[in-house]
């Protein structure tokens, strides 16, 4: 595993023994087989593997908006899998930020009141000072008061990305979140996130198929039938290739 | 959250049009029902208090009061000038009348002759010109009459007081007053004199109806005052109220049937209302389906399932205040508009008015409201239960399976069977009270169960209309994709159309078992009578008279009829042919046998009399218009004397004559016979205005009901468009993979058709089932049922919501088509 090649007192994240089925008899699929993983604070991890390698599940059990059959999941100090569901609810508003692939906007509020809606959700005023710096950093100021329609794929994606950081949770999860853009608003969007870690200290989970989102990352973890079979550090496009060519043998 | 429940309700407005028409006509039906109703009470209030509604006091004798030794009080002209003298009172003056005669040049009228007094407000009185009149030799007339009788300021004119002397008088008028709007006594001529010679003419103790009273200072201090007076001088059923007090007396004592009238219209408000909640119910779900991925998005980020339910509940609450705002809005503006059509078409109702109080506009705003809330309730809970991973998901199908609730099913199914069981024991024993409840339980266990057939036969019929069109076979498919949300668009429609057909076929029978009764209540048609001692000949003359389809001679002879009981009479014997004579008659019941006597004095129980002292078989009928009868063969038999008397004919009408031609008839045939028209006697006129009566309130209920209809019609419409919004990729799909345009409208047309059809056919047998049950339940006690379906009314109805669901499928269809495949695959 490859939990000993973090600091054991400073996790964002942290999961043992964690198990999902889905289905039952024929149907069945265990998706995670007892996965026990670390996540370093203020470190950008990408999860690869390839389809129904269960990398998804994983994401999901993590960021509580699936419940593993069994295991335990610690964030911030608490364990997701004693919380009820508004203690879940409250969790994810407070200490878990959301980057999709898309769909990542209500559509109906502007990008201003989009960013701000887990706030607004919390019945929260916004530090305004914060909020300038991530606005900011992420170029939007110019775009606040457009709906999501009005806004190309890639200002849609940074918006989810701001919303994301403004609550200053624990984790920040991306869920394939260049996967509907073109090569360069990907790269753009990415290399945001990467300076998030760096200068904001946020931590991010992504889970992503593209080796080449998966180079911005500082660690990459590989699953495959449902387990971790290894990790990479600061890795490059080619390195990613080869340990993915590798899993498929 | 009520931000963006608010930036929903703006982005999507076009969605929720229809509920808000939906909603806004459950309510304005609701607050027009109130406002007629309170409209109905001002009105009177406006006319039946003409007299004292600027009075404080108003003082009356209820004669119901009045103890058992006394006399029963009058207020003469002495109690009026003894209460002027006491403290606190000041404009005091009766109200009363006698009748007189007024001549003018050319004619004479009825007048009541009314006291008035100048220094007492002129008694109540408005005066338009001139001045009050002073002396015994002056008098003022009212504006209408006035006109009518071509009488202005100075004319004089002759009056014949009904007094003892009978003596006329010749009265100058000197003003003209307003005509009293009181519906008892606007339509005489009021003439008022000054009071004191009113009362000479009157006598002194003529008695006044009212009594007005203004208090100087507080009311209730000169109230007492007055009533302490009455007491004092033994006049114990004199009451004293105040205006408003005596108003609702009145208006309580005229208006037993208007509350009535009221509750019925609530009734059908109610079922508006429970059809509006069921299409506000769907178009949230629907609402609600759509926007899953977002509401699943917001519960990543942080919603609270409270939060979610708080939001769709803002939203139909926003929506609820909103539409029914305007449905008021709609009320008030169309009751307006009719008192207005009122006043001016039929001046008799000049007085009408509109009055709203607080309760007519706040009970169906409330009522509105809270129906929109509750009715969103369902897909709010839905949209609770959502999970945060539903954001994830790339596309969500549409195809949704909905477990009917088993509880429900259950509960439902014990609804029916106690309802069908009351409804089947109240028909069987003709009790409507029974078989109404049985009705109340049933039909919403009936639509509880809906889910279990409504599905079906949607899918059923689609199947076997479909064939091998490829739109038909994906419209039958699509019709019961969501099979929660198509029953409940067709229950939507069912309830309405159930009441419809109900009140139709229930009325059609009621009527025809109702013409049956009357037929025996009035089993003569026409008859007219003559001094010739033999009709035969006129008989034949009016057989071929236009509209008269039988005409049989009977001759009318003198008999003495000793009943055996002790009393023997005179009378008038009507002597018939049998045979023709049935063929007239609409109840055989009132044809004599050989040797048997008709009598009309139906109270008699002895079974024999002696007709010319020869013993006959007694027969008893309680019809009007018929006359103690006795065949041709028995008259002859009993020797009845053929000297003298007069004869008549007996004649039956065609059915299908309207009433301005059967009283032409009445004149055609008074002119064959050659005498007055009084001498044309009959049922017929009686029988046309009982079923003109059943027709009008039957239109009437059906038009209510049909607001029902409508309003789920609007639903049916609604659910389609929603569909089609939700089914947008799918169309494109389709499209992309070579489904014409013209498919794909023809393939929802086919859609709606099959829902709206299916529904109106389920509520046609339901109503049916459920009219003839109550019908029965209603009437069977008057004698034989007959039972009528108006197969072209449910016919019309099941024509009218098969065309309304394909005009509901316009919109969608043409947005559908309207759409590239290409566009409608990249939608998210």
């Amino acid at each position: 595993m490859t939990s000993e090649t973090h600091q054991v007192t400073d996790y964002a994240v942290q999961a043992r023994g964690l198990t999902k089925t889905y289905g039952h008899d024929s149907t069945r699929v265990e998706a995670l087989r007892g996965v026990d993983v670390a996540f370093a604070r203020s470190r950008f991890t990408a999860i690869m593997g390839p389809s129904g390698s269960g990398k998804s599940t994983l994401m999901h059990c993590l960021a509580g908006l699936d419940n593993a059959d069994a295991g335990e999941i610690i964030i911030g100090g608490k364990n997701l899998t004693e919380l009820n569901d508004d203690q879940l609810t409250t969790m994810r508003r407070e200490q878990i930020g959301f980057v999709f692939q898309s769909f990542n906007l209500v559509p109906t509020l502007n990008a201003k009141d989009n960013i701000l809606l887990p706030l607004s959700l919390a019945g929260k005023k916004h530090d305004r000072s914060w909020f300038n710096v991530v606005i900011d950093a992420l170029g939007l100021r110019d775009r606040l008061t457009h709906k999501p329609h009005e806004l190309s794929g890639g200002q849609q994606q940074r918006v989810a990305v701001a919303r994301a950081l403004l609550t200053r949770p624990e984790v920040v999860f991306g869920d394939e979140p260049t996967g509907n853009l073109d090569s360069r608003t990907g790269a753009e969007v990415l290399s945001l996130m990467r300076t998030s870690t760096r200068e904001m200290g946020q931590t991010i989970i992504m889970v992503t198929h593209d080796p080449a989102a998966a180079s911005y990352a500082d660690t990459v973890l590989l699953m495959k039938d449902g387990t971790l079979v290894g990790s990479l550090e600061n890795p490059t496009v080619a390195s990613v290739t080869e340990a993915l060519a590798s899993l498929a043998e | 959250m009520l931000q963006v429940a608010l930036a929903n309700i703006k982005t999507y407005a076009r969605r929720y049009i229809a509920v808000l028409l939906a909603v806004a006509i459950g309510t304005a039906f609701l607050g027009a029902t109130l406002a007629v109703d309170s409209s109905t009470r001002a009105t009177l209030k406006n006319s039946v208090g003409d007299a004292y509604k600027n009075a404080d006091l108003v003082a009356s004798v209820d004669w119901q009061l009045t103890p058992a030794d006394a006399e029963t009080s009058s207020l003469t002209m002495d109690v009026v000038r003894e209460v002027r003298k006491l403290p606190d009172t000041s404009g005091v003056y009766g109200n009363g009348f006698f009748g007189a005669d007024l001549h003018t040049g050319e004619n004479s009228y009825s007048v009541m002759m009314q006291p008035i007094s100048p220094e007492h407000k002129l008694s109540g009185m408005t005066m338009l010109e001139g001045r009050a009149p002073l002396g015994a030799e002056e008098v003022v007339l009212d504006e209408k009459h006035a006109e009518q009788m071509g009488v202005s300021i100075s004319d004089t004119v002759a009056v014949t007081a009904m007094d003892e002397a009978n003596k006329t008088r010749e009265l100058k008028v000197v003003g003209i007053v307003e005509t009293t709007t009181d519906p008892m006594f606007s339509s005489y001529a009021q003439l008022a004199m000054e009071e004191s010679a009113w009362e000479r003419l009157a006598g002194k103790d003529f008695g006044m109806n009212l009594l007005m009273i203004d208090a100087k200072g507080d009311i209730a201090q000169t109230k007492s005052t007055i009533a302490q007076y009455f007491s004092d001088k033994g006049m114990a059923d004199v009451v004293v109220n105040t205006a408003d007090e005596q108003v609702l007396k009145d208006v309580a004592s005229m208006t037993g049937g208007t509350d009535q009238l009221t509750i019925i219209l609530l009734v059908f408000a109610l079922v508006a209302l429970v059809v509006t909640g069921l299409v506000v119910m769907n178009t949230f779900s629907v609402v609600i389906a759509q926007r899953t991925r977002e509401l699943a998005l917001l519960r990543t980020l942080g919603a609270k399932r409270a939060q979610i339910r708080k939001s769709v509940l803002i939203e139909a609450l926003l929506i609820g205040i909103i539409a029914s705002v305007i449905g008021m809005m709609m009320a008030i503006a169309l009751m307006a508009g009719l008192i207005q059509l009122l006043r001016s078409f039929v001046p008799e109702m000049s007085y009408a008015t509109l009055a709203l109080d607080a309760r007519g506009i706040i009970v169906p705003l409330v009522v509105a409201i809270l129906m929109t809330v509750l009715a969103a309730w369902v897909p709010a809970r839905r949209a609770m239960g959502l999970a945060p991973l539903a954001a994830l998901r790339p596309f969500d199908a549409a195809s949704v399976k909905n477990r009917a609730g088993l509880v429900r099913i259950i509960f439902g199914a014990l609804l029916t069977l106690a309802g069908v069981a009351l409804l089947g024991f109240g028909a069987y024993k003709g009790d409507l009270l029974i078989a109404f409840a049985g009705g109340l339980l049933s039909f919403p266990g009936i639509l509880m169960l809906a889910s279990l057939f409504v599905p079906a036969t949607v899918f059923g019929v689609g199947k076997l209309l479909a064939g091998r069109s490829v739109a038909g076979r994906l419209a039958s498919l699509n019709a019961v994709r969501n099979p929660g949300r198509t029953t409940a668009t067709a229950t939507a429609l069912l309830i309405g159309v159930t009441l419809v057909s109900m009140i139709m076929v229930g009325g059609q029978s009621a009527k025809a078992t109702l013409n049956g009764s009357i037929s025996g209540e009035y089993p003569i048609d026409l008859q007219v009578q003559q001094d010739t001692k033999n009709s035969d000949e006129l008989a034949a003359k009016l057989a071929n008279v236009e509209g008269i389809e039988y005409a049989a001679a009977y001759q009318m002879r003198t008999v003495n009829i000793d009943f055996l009981n002790g009393s023997t009479s005179e009378e008038y014997a009507m002597i018939v042919d049998p045979q023709s004579y049935s063929s007239v008659v609409l109840d055989q019941k009132i044809v004599p046998k050989d040797g048997e006597l008709l009598s009309t004095w139906w109270q008699n129980e002895s079974k024999f009399a002696e007709v010319n002292g020869n013993e006959v078989k007694l027969k008893t009928t309680s019809a009007s218009f018929v006359e103690n009868t006795l065949t041709e063969a028995t008259a002859k038999n009993l020797g009845i004397s053929d000297k003298d008397g007069m004869s008549g004919v007996a004649i039956k009408v065609d059915p299908s004559l309207s009433n301005t031609e059967i009283n032409t008839l009445v004149e055609t045939i008074a002119d064959v016979a050659n005498v007055e028209n009084s001498r044309v006697s009959g049922g017929v006129m009686e029988k046309f205005m009982f079923s003109q009566v059943i027709d009008v309130l039957l239109m009437i209920v059906s038009g209510l009901l049909a607001v029902a209809v409508l309003i789920a019609l609007i639903g049916v419409a609604n659910t389609l468009s929603l569909s089609v919004l939700e089914r947008t990729r799918e169309n494109a799909l389709l499209r992309a993979l070579g489904l014409k345009k013209k498919q794909l409208r023809s393939m929802l047309a086919t859609e709606a058709v099959l829902i709206g059809g299916v529904a109106a056919l389920l509520g046609l047998i339901l109503g049916a089932i459920y009219g003839l049950l109550g019908a029965h339940s209603a009437l069977s006690s008057l004698g034989s049922m007959q039972y009528e379906i108006p197969w072209a009314q449910l016919a019309a109805v099941l024509a009218v919501s098969l065309v309304a669901a394909l005009l509901a499928s316009i919109t969608p269809g043409r947005r559908a088509a309207k759409l590239s495949p290409v566009e409608g695959l990249a939608t998210e």
